[in-house]
């Protein structure tokens, strides 16, 4: 299962919501597309899944265009609407038939699913009575009716309450052992959860497109965080006038060093301040930004 | 095929919940009723008004027929009240569901927009012919209760007629329906369009021709003079070629997602 994007692009007027955007995956990943608001996260999704038509560019599935692979492809909206005078089985029942599921078969996997997405006591009340989360579950019950191969989810957790979300993110972590994900979110710390690689889009440019580990790697900055006593203090006037420090910051109750090379310098640093009795409360060698500093970074 | 039983089942499913399956049939019993018995207590209705001076009832003026009742039925109720009344309930199958978001949900899956369309207009289609279909039994019985009975054979062919410029209102709804979001302009648009074809029918017999409002001036025609002339046929098939064609744009307007 290979999906490709070539070079989209979509305009709504005077607006480009996307911009020449490509890229391609593969089989059992889990991509995380993300981007500030108003990136062009939606619409690229909902292009992906056929519901727009692009200006320019194709997405092949398998080599054939998405119109005709529509059944090996899940979507989940970020506002799910449904029928709200079916209820959720009738709804599940509806869609399942349209993707051409025989009735037994329907009859037999939609309670089990229902229960999947932590719905099996509500499958015969009304859609119209349902909580956003409960809608958002009913979304992704109907996403995964006909077994995709790929599915694709715009904001799947940005709606829920704390236990609708962790709910959510561990039906996502077993939905990804068979099934090929895409998702567009804006929370970061659950991107970082399930996804192992990251694509960013910012005014429908795509500006980086790597795994966590390349992207972790890539941003990781020669600092020194440490912490010393107030009585300390002066050392660091010492230590601004050393010639591998470039500069020293402040962050939170500590001090950021930032060297040109740490393993050497860091070794240096330690021995300066041992001889000058400076008492070091935290000493810690290389800074990892998460994942949202690096976002901020190339966002903003 | 199955998409298509699919889609048609929810809209019966649909049609049941709203309601509309009940007060459509009823609206069209009363409007079916209005005629005859408004024609039949007409003079008793003036006189008791107190008789306006100037205005005299007379007396040995003939009763109606039961042909010209039926057909004024046609004309005065139907004609006018009922194609308000029908776009009022047909405006929003598809705008309905465009504003929702709930098309392009279904169209996320493997569904022919054919299959779509058909399954719509041919339900809402059922609907239409059936409330019109009582509306003009009661009409067709209190016109044989209080006036004359018309032969079966000429209100049936009447009847035949008046659902082909049904089908082509239908249609035309569905298709406002499809191009514009706003339910208010879809109905003004609809009800002016559709009541412009029936006052324009029988002006100039080019116009007729290709004019689907005639069809529903050839029902009264049958009523009145009992034939059914031969060029009737030709309109029939006009019309079903508009409505293919309307079909056919609407298709091709959701195919490129302009909604």
């Amino acid at each position: 299962m290979r999906l490709e994007i070539k070079n989209i692009t979509k305009k709504f007027k005077q607006k480009t919501a996307v911009n020449d955007f490509s890229m391609a995956i593969d089989s059992n990943e889990c991509v995380g597309l993300i981007g500030p608001n108003g990136a062009g996260k939606s619409t690229l999704i909902q292009i992906i899944a056929d519901v727009l038509n692009a200006d320019e560019g194709e997405i092949l599935l398998d080599g054939q265009k998405i119109s005709s692979m529509r059944n090996q492809i899940g979507y989940l909206p970020q506002y799910p609407n449904f029928f709200s005078w079916m209820t959720a089985f009738e709804t599940l029942s509806f869609m399942g038939k349209l993707s051409g599921i025989s009735k037994n078969e329907l009859q037999k996997e939609i309670p089990l699913l229902l229960e999947k997405v932590g719905l099996g006591n509500e499958a015969h009340s009304h859609v119209g009575t349902f909580s956003g989360g409960m809608k958002q579950r009913l979304g992704i019950a109907q996403a995964l009716l006909h077994k995709p191969a790929l599915i694709i989810m715009d904001e799947p957790v940005s709606a829920l309450d704390p236990i609708g979300r962790r709910e959510v993110l561990n039906l996502l972590k077993e939905i990804k052992k068979e099934t090929t994900v895409l998702l567009s979110t804006h929370i970061l710390s659950d991107a970082e959860e399930i996804c192992e690689r990251f694509i960013m889009i910012k005014n429908g440019h795509k500006i980086e497109d790597a795994t966590k580990s390349e992207l972790l790697e890539r941003h990781q900055e020669s600092v020194i965080f440490l912490m010393i006593r107030k009585v300390d203090f002066q050392w660091l006037t010492m230590v601004e006038q050393l010639a591998y420090v470039q500069k020293i910051a402040s962050c939170q109750n500590g001090f950021k060093i930032y060297v040109e090379n740490l393993e050497t310098d860091a070794n240096r640093l330690i021995q300066h301040g041992l001889d000058s009795k400076v008492m070091f409360t935290k000493f810690e060698v290389g800074i990892q930004d998460n994942l949202e500093e690096i976002f901020l970074e190339l966002v903003v | 095929m199955s998409a298509f039983i699919e889609l048609s089942k929810k809209e019966v499913h649909q049609m049941a919940r709203e309601f509309k399956i009940l007060w459509l049939p009823i609206v069209f019993i009363l409007l079916g009723l209005t005629q005859p018995i408004m024609m039949y207590y007409l003079p008793v209705i003036l006189q008791s008004a107190g008789g306006v001076q100037g205005i005299l009832i007379d007396p040995t003026m003939a009763k109606p027929v039961g042909q010209e009742v039926l057909a004024s039925t046609l004309n005065s109720q139907f004609d006018q009240l009922g194609i308000i009344i029908l776009v009022v309930a047909t405006m929003s199958i598809i705008q309905g569901e465009k504003a929702n978001g709930m098309m392009a949900f279904i169209l996320t899956r493997p569904v022919s927009i054919a299959s779509y369309l058909k399954s719509k207009i041919i339900i809402h289609y059922m609907l239409a012919v059936s409330c019109i279909a009582l509306g003009y039994a009661v009409s067709y019985g209190y016109s044989a209760y209080l006036f004359t009975t018309v032969p079966m054979t000429q209100a049936f062919w009447a009847l035949v007629f008046y659902c082909v410029w049904l089908l082509f209102i239908i249609t035309f709804v569905a298709m406002m329906s499809t191009f514009f979001n706003s339910t208010a302009f879809i109905a003004l648009i609809s009800i002016v369009s559709l009541l412009i074809c029936r006052f324009i029918a029988g002006l100039h017999p080019l116009i007729d021709i290709v004019n689907p409002a005639s069809n529903s001036m050839y029902a009264t025609n049958i009523l009145m003079s009992g034939d059914v002339e031969s060029w009737y046929g030709l309109n029939i098939v006009g019309t079903l070629l508009f409505v293919l064609l309307m079909i056919i744009t609407m298709q091709s307007f959701i195919a490129k997602k302009k909604f």
